[in-house]
């Protein structure tokens, strides 16, 4: 296999350049697995805070202390005196988050079926204020129900059975979850890995193709008694290799760095990036085609590899392009792929239903994998012949 | 035969290449096709080795038809093309080692072939160079080894020395010379003359793609009616003495510029004593005096009406 050794040796030559960018590559990903990481750690790492309230109140009641020791679950009272100027600086200052009074003649109100309200002082737009609100109508609303069915109720009554409603907790079992998000390392990986992946393969293979090409060296080998049938297998099979090493080295380290997270969706992702290599060959071999020099094919590279990457949502996401430029970046394939891992990363069920649409787009990759190859291969019979 | 081309008829829309061009090459010869530029040379080659398709004529080689196909042929055949045909990318040993494994399977042979290519065009202590290292003649040099280290039986060099110092010529020279005597056939074109008339057993002669003339070197000049160029550094010759000499026998022409005397003599005895004789007589003062014989650039003058290097 003289010309399969022959293009192996030509891919070690010039793997110093191709290191950088899969070094680069890698440091970038790196980067991109802390960040990850850690909005993975802060979400794990949720736990209950109390808010800091202020509690006054202007009669002793049962039910009262009832709704004060109910609030404590969730709340801090701070002490603080009973004056405009105090508490409206407190809330100011974000001593308290929520001033809660209890007027005076409320029980006896509540008690006696009329409507009554508390009053209430909060900083605006405050998610623990809300929350606070939650529980104060959640407590009332309960107890109004006793008093209203339950005639002559009495207020430690009313108060055992609240403590015994509201201790109650509903029991939720999520059958079907996100096994991960579209934030997920191995999402934004997959994602990102368009452009080392596709400037790999096309440095890779065209320095090859550029080689190849050479009319000179073309005469002397086809003077051999090489066959062209020969010649073209072990040439195929040798930039086969090299992109499946390539996309082998990719996968790897993804794989290495989120093992904790392997799932059904790395399946699809491992996939759908294997698909996209036999696209990204397909263009390699185009360019390699069309390039009759080193500088030519970095030029196209740039263009091509850089500006599809802008705009199919590699470096931006899809969300944040606009229609028009979503729409241009449909021609490229790179679109079609991040799309299918955008929609992998969504499911949270694989099946032939679900991952219909995934498949849909792989199969848009394959096609223009093979435009490609076509248009590479017409491009080269065109060379030969003139 | 090794070589036999049978009106070969080549064209490029009206442009008629190769005008059936018919030729043989023997075992053992070293046939030099001599021709200005563009005179069908390198086409001709293009398809003797099925590189190029055309569109009359016969070619057989090893008494076999020649084919794109035809590996069993081409296993036997080295080629030296005009331009320098390596892999930028691999080393000295590493180019001779990949083209002699496209005719040589067998690992330790084909290490001996390299080893004996490199010590043939002297690239010993350039091995480990890559060609972007090497100077033109060396370069010439790594071709030549690319071309011949499997060692064929016939090998095609297209003009290898176009553009190449004279050490480095001489030395692809004596390597193609070394390389028949050793039992290769060669196919050498060129358009140095001198570079035919020193290798070459036989030569044929092309002009717009057909062939002009074919024997050895002295068949070649033979065939003209040009025996001898005498060349004489003259002061103040005075026209009659110019026409007088322009009448002795044997005498085709006679030039007279800036002092130097031209003189062309058909073929016959005693030209140079009967010339020098008439300028005695004739009290004419000269300098310096030579006599050349014909060269093939005289071959190519007189049967083409211009010089090889138009």
């Amino acid at each position: 296999m003289p010309v399969y050794k022959l293009c192996i040796k030509i891919f070690k030559k010039n793997i110093s350049t191709l290191l950088i960018y899969f070094f680069i590559f890698l440091l970038f990903s790196a980067i991109m697995a802390t960040s990850a990481s850690n909005t993975q750690k802060e979400l794990e790492d949720f736990s209950y805070i109390k808010t800091d309230i202020a509690f006054i109140n202007e009669e002793e009641s049962v039910l009262v202390e009832g709704l004060k020791a109910e609030l404590s679950k969730v709340a801090n009272f701070i002490e603080l005196p009973d004056e405009t100027e105090a508490l409206q600086d407190a809330l100011f200052f974000g001593r308290v988050k929520y001033i809660l009074r209890v007027p005076e003649g409320f029980t006896g109100s509540f008690m006696d079926r009329q409507n009554v309200n508390l009053e209430k002082t909060i900083v605006p737009a405050s998610a623990s204020s809300a929350y606070i609100d939650l529980l104060v109508n959640k407590y009332l609303n309960t107890a109004k129900i006793y008093v209203q069915n339950m005639e002559g109720i009495s207020q430690g009554e009313l108060v055992r059975y609240l403590e015994r409603d509201l201790s109650e907790e509903g029991h939720v079992d999520i059958l079907a979850g996100p096994e991960n998000s579209a934030s997920s390392y191995s999402s934004i990986y997959f994602n990102y890995m368009v452009y080392p992946l596709l400037s790999i393969l096309i440095y890779g293979m065209s320095a090859l193709l550029i080689s190849f090409n050479n009319t000179d060296i073309k005469k002397r080998v086809n003077c051999s008694p090489l066959s062209n049938t020969a010649i073209n297998i072990q040439f195929s099979l040798a930039n086969l290799t090299y992109a499946f090493v390539v996309w082998g080295l990719m996968v790897a380290f993804c794989l290495l760095v989120d093992s904790n997270n392997i799932n059904s969706s790395t399946f699809y992702y491992v996939l759908n990036s294997f698909i996209f290599t036999i696209c990204g060959t397909g263009l390699a071999f185009l360019i390699g085609s069309l390039a009759k020099g080193t500088q030519a094919v970095t030029a196209l590279t740039n263009v091509v590899v850089l500006g599809s990457c802008f705009i199919s949502g590699v470096f931006v996401p899809t969300e944040l392009l606009g229609s028009v430029t979503l729409r241009i970046g449909s021609f490229t394939p790179s679109y079609w792929y991040v799309n299918a891992n955008n929609q992998i990363a969504r499911l949270t069920q694989f099946n032939f239903d679900t991952l219909k649409p995934v498949f849909s787009d792989m199969a848009v990759v394959m096609l223009f994998a093979a435009a490609f190859f076509s248009l590479a291969m017409v491009i080269r019979k065109e060379r030969r012949y003139s | 035969m090794v070589v036999n081309v049978k009106k070969l008829v080549k064209r490029y829309d009206d442009l008629i290449a190769l005008d059936h061009l018919s030729f043989s090459v023997k075992e053992g010869e070293v046939f030099g096709l001599l021709g200005p530029n563009g005179s069908g040379k390198t086409t001709a080659i293009n398809c003797i080795l099925s590189l190029l398709k055309y569109d009359k004529g016969e070619i057989e080689i090893f008494n076999k038809p020649m084919s794109p196909t035809a590996y069993d042929i081409k296993r036997d055949i080295g080629i030296v093309m005009q331009n320098v045909a390596v892999y930028e990318e691999l080393t000295v040993y590493e180019n001779i080692d990949y083209f002699c494994g496209l005719y040589i399977n067998d690992k330790i042979l084909r290490k001996d072939y390299v080893e004996d290519a490199i010590k043939f065009v002297g690239l010993e202590d350039y091995k480990k160079f890559t060609p972007k290292k090497l100077s033109g003649g060396l370069l010439r040099r790594l071709n030549i080894a690319c071309g011949i280290a499997h060692k064929p039986k016939l090998i095609i060099l297209d003009e290898p020395t176009v553009a190449v110092d004279p050490q480095s010529r001489n030395k692809i020279l004596e390597g193609i010379e070394e390389m028949n005597r050793q039992g290769a056939t060669v196919i050498y074109t060129s358009h140095y003359m001198e570079e035919v008339e020193q290798i070459c057993s036989r030569i044929l002669i092309i002009d717009k793609g057909k062939a002009v003339a074919t024997g050895t070197k002295e068949e070649l000049k033979e065939m003209i009616t040009l025996g001898e160029k005498i060349t004489i550094e003259a002061y103040g010759v005075p026209e009659k003495s110019i026409n007088s000499l322009r009448d002795l026998p044997n005498i085709s022409s006679v030039e007279y510029k800036e002092s130097i005397l031209k003189i062309k003599a058909l073929k016959g005895k005693n030209n140079l004593e009967s010339v020098l004789e008439f300028i005695k007589n004739e009290n004419i003062q000269f300098a310096n005096i030579y006599s050349e014989l014909p060269t093939l650039n005289d071959v190519f003058l007189e049967i083409t009406g211009k010089e090889l290097r138009d």
